[in-house]
């Protein structure tokens, strides 16, 4: 199997599994139950947020243990309602989690370059006085697209002096949903300027269904479910301490090799697109200086990309379009479309992410034959009329009535 | 090389159709057709799924695959005359019409129209003949999946350029194909009853779209109210299931007040309702230019009320079906199918 979907879903880290197990087992207990071995399962989760916290130069007690991004970006929203008639912006290309819930709200769609790049000038334009939450992904789940955070930051920072000069006390607060970003980019909150951050374990080694938000102190969010007061009182519920074991392990796995993955992912990502540029076809997605060194995104005009999905699928070979559940939906890429690719690009665009447990003889491999599927693609479209001798009837006229 | 548009659903019956006729050299293209996509109660995007396995068979096959959208087609057709023959207090049945009305016309016409010498789908039937007017629909080889009850209504026409892959299969074979090829689908759930409500349940797709409101049930003998239900049009003729009566011996729907809201229903399975001796139909659709008279005439004629359900020998005459001994009486707005040997003649819809 060659996997290259890694924007979607990565494998565990074995040493995530390996710290997780003790916890479904001997070491099950409820941390706030009151004898001692609980005591030291509660010390085991504190100890693992704060190693998640300092990756992001913060204190495991701004961390809100969640279920994953999207349970984050809900949270982080909540903030809205602090705030009667305010508003919230955030970018046309965002994963549908922070678009839908934005949805919910009054707001505003900053629109993006044709690199995926956020436009500055038409963020400066909408951030209005009423807007209280401004929603900016720090890595695009489909391009890759890294947006300049910590010039967005300076602008909000801007914009909150001149609110306070025209004694206008609505606050403002800078969102990023750091999903994708997590292995790859420094996450530090406070060279990013960021208040809230999302951060997911299942797409840097971690498990699935634990996520985290970073919360700058005083940002009044809401809890989205009450209960026994858990996490501050922000997320009620019995802690999940195997996930969040694992999601710590992950991340100092990510943290200890970060410089190794950079170059290894660089080196991999170089082979592939070395390879894809033979095809005369192949146009390249999303900003390549601005980019996630994991992300290939790579268009195919005239082609269907499901149809290059499933015959590479044939060959033991994973890649995607898009975000996982926009393609299950069968609808076409909002972030595609937004950075203005044509209805017959859109088709023609697979979304190729690496990970660490591939290797470079995997991408020659892989390259090699989403080579040949292209070709063969393109050839099957150029000559649709082609006739072969011989008619056969073979499922009519079997019987005699 | 023949060229064939197949239509592709997803199933192991379509995907194995596929198979085979690009085995036997035809030139394939692998059609999916769009008829419902709407969310169902509980269900988002019911159809995606389904799609996308019917094209990945199709792409691993290499043929061309393409999405035909019948679904305004399919609304107006199918779904409406569904719902209004509900209104009326009857149970239509909508696979009947969804083959003659959507596959066998609609898609048969645009398949043809795009140069097509056949068009062929994964039911189990058989056809046979070479001219239009004897090109005769035959019971599949598979007795215990035949399917010549749902395309009783498909058009001489259509039945002429149209091929059954299956037909002559059984359905182990057909799995035995599908997982030799390695087919994700070999292993597939069948999809039952009406293709687009199959998962979510016919009462909770009609509660949708029918008005309805909670009325009484009665004991037909008796008058006495037993309990309620949550509307009359829900229920069907014979119906045993569902009613919420409590234990002991069930109780069977033996009739439909749609005035008054009222369904009654009896323990006595020998009730008047239940059983019938002769059914009278409305609809006919007699294949191969055999009339009325034929068909009386036909002497070893074989009806079907159900599908899968046996053949029973049985006359006809005047619109009506006479058994030689009584029926357990299916709903009004289901067929009555005729056959004579393995060769469907036609059908027609019961009136009551």
């Amino acid at each position: 199997m060659i996997y290259l979907d890694h924007a979607a879903a990565t494998p565990v880290h074995p040493a995530a599994l390996k710290a997780m197990l003790p916890y479904f087992t001997e070491q099950f207990f409820n941390p706030s139950a009151p004898y001692l071995p609980a005591k030291h399962i509660r010390e085991a989760y504190e100890s693992a947020k704060n190693t998640i916290a300092r990756y992001i130069g913060a204190k495991g007690t701004d961390l809100v243990i969640t279920a994953g991004a999207t349970e984050s970006i809900n949270l982080a929203f909540t903030v809205l309602q602090s705030y009667p008639n305010s508003r919230c912006l955030t970018l046309t290309t965002e994963h549908a989690a922070v678009l839908e819930v934005a949805k919910a709200h009054s707001r505003d769609l900053i629109a993006v370059h044709h690199d995926g790049l956020i436009d500055l000038d038409d963020l400066v334009q909408k951030l209005n006085d009423d807007v209280v939450l401004v929603s900016v992904s720090l890595a695009n789940n489909e391009l890759g697209t890294i947006q300049p955070l910590a010039d967005i930051a300076a602008l909000i920072q801007k914009t909150r002096q001149a609110r306070l000069e025209r004694e206008i006390t609505t606050p403002l607060f800078l969102h990023s949903d750091a999903s994708q970003a997590l292995s790859l980019l420094d996450l530090n909150v406070a060279r990013l300027g960021v208040d809230l951050l999302t951060l997911n374990a299942a797409k840097c080694g971690g498990p699935k269904g634990i996520g985290a938000l970073y919360l700058a102190h005083g940002v009044p969010v809401q809890p989205l479910s009450l209960g026994g007061g858990q996490e501050r009182g922000l997320r009620s519920g019995t802690e999940n301490v195997p996930s969040v074991i694992g999601f710590a392990t992950a991340i100092t796995e990510a943290k200890d090799h970060l410089s190794g993955s950079r170059k290894k992912y660089t080196k991999m990502a170089q082979l592939l697109r070395q390879a894809l540029k033979n095809l005369p076809e192949t146009i390249f997605l999303g900003n390549l200086k601005h980019q996630l060194v994991s992300f290939v995104p790579v268009c195919f005009p005239g082609l269907d990309a499901e149809r290059l999905i499933y015959k590479l699928e044939a060959d033991d070979i994973f890649v995607s379009t898009g975000a996982a559940c926009a393609a299950n939906k069968g609808a076409k890429s909002h972030v595609l479309a937004a950075i203005g690719l044509s209805d017959e690009e859109i088709a023609g665009s697979l979304r190729i992410s690496l990970g660490l447990t591939n290797t470079e003889e995997q991408i020659t491999i892989a390259a090699q034959k989403i080579v040949e599927v292209v070709q063969s693609e393109y050839a099957r479209i150029s000559q649709h009329t082609h006739s072969i001798q011989g008619s056969n009837h073979a499922f009519q006229g079997g019987t005699n009535v | 090389m023949s060229k064939v548009f197949l239509g592709m659903s997803g199933g192991v019956d379509s995907s194995v159709s596929a198979i085979l006729l690009k085995e036997h050299g035809y030139d394939v293209t692998g059609v999916y057709m769009k008829n419902w996509s709407k969310d169902l109660p509980g269900m988002k995007c019911p159809w995606a799924e389904d799609l996308a396995d019917a094209k990945r068979v199709a792409v691993q096959l290499d043929l061309d695959f393409e999405v035909w959208d019948f679904e305004q087609d399919y609304k107006s057709k199918v779904v409406d005359y569904m719902l209004n023959e509900f209104k009326k207090g009857n149970t239509p049945n909508p696979d009947i019409m969804c083959n003659e009305q959507i596959k066998f016309k609609l898609f048969y016409d645009r398949a043809i129209a795009c140069g097509a010498d056949y068009i062929a789908t994964g039911h189990y039937a058989r056809i046979s003949g070479e001219k239009l007017t004897n090109t005769a629909l035959l019971r599949a080889k598979d007795e215990n999946k035949d399917q010549t009850y749902f395309l009783y209504r498909m058009s001489d026409a259509a039945t002429a350029k149209t091929l059954f892959p299956v037909g002559n299969l059984l359905k182990p074979e057909v799995k035995a194909i599908a997982a030799q090829k390695g087919l994700d689908v070999a292993t597939k759930k069948e999809s039952m009853g009406v293709c687009f409500v199959g998962e979510v349940g016919m009462k909770d797709f009609l509660r949708e779209y029918l008005n309805s409101k909670p009325g009484e049930i009665r004991e037909a003998e008796t008058d006495i109210v037993l309990g309620y239900h949550d509307g009359a049009i829900f229920y069907t003729i014979g119906q045993r299931h569902g009613l919420y009566l409590g234990g002991g011996l069930p109780y069977y729907v033996v009739k439909k007040d749609l005035d008054q809201n009222i369904v009654y229903v009896s323990k006595n399975l020998n009730h008047p309702a239940l059983w019938s001796i002769s059914l009278t139909l409305r609809d006919l659709h007699l294949r191969n230019e055999l009339t009325v008279g034929d068909l009386s005439q036909t002497s070893n004629l074989k009806v079907r009320l159900r599908h899968r359900a046996p053949l029973l020998p049985a006359k006809f005459q005047n619109n009506q079906v006479t058994f030689s001994e009584p029926v357990k009486h299916p709903a009004a707005g289901q067929s009555a199918v005729f056959y004579s040997d393995e060769v469907c003649l036609g059908g027609g819809i019961i009136a009551k």
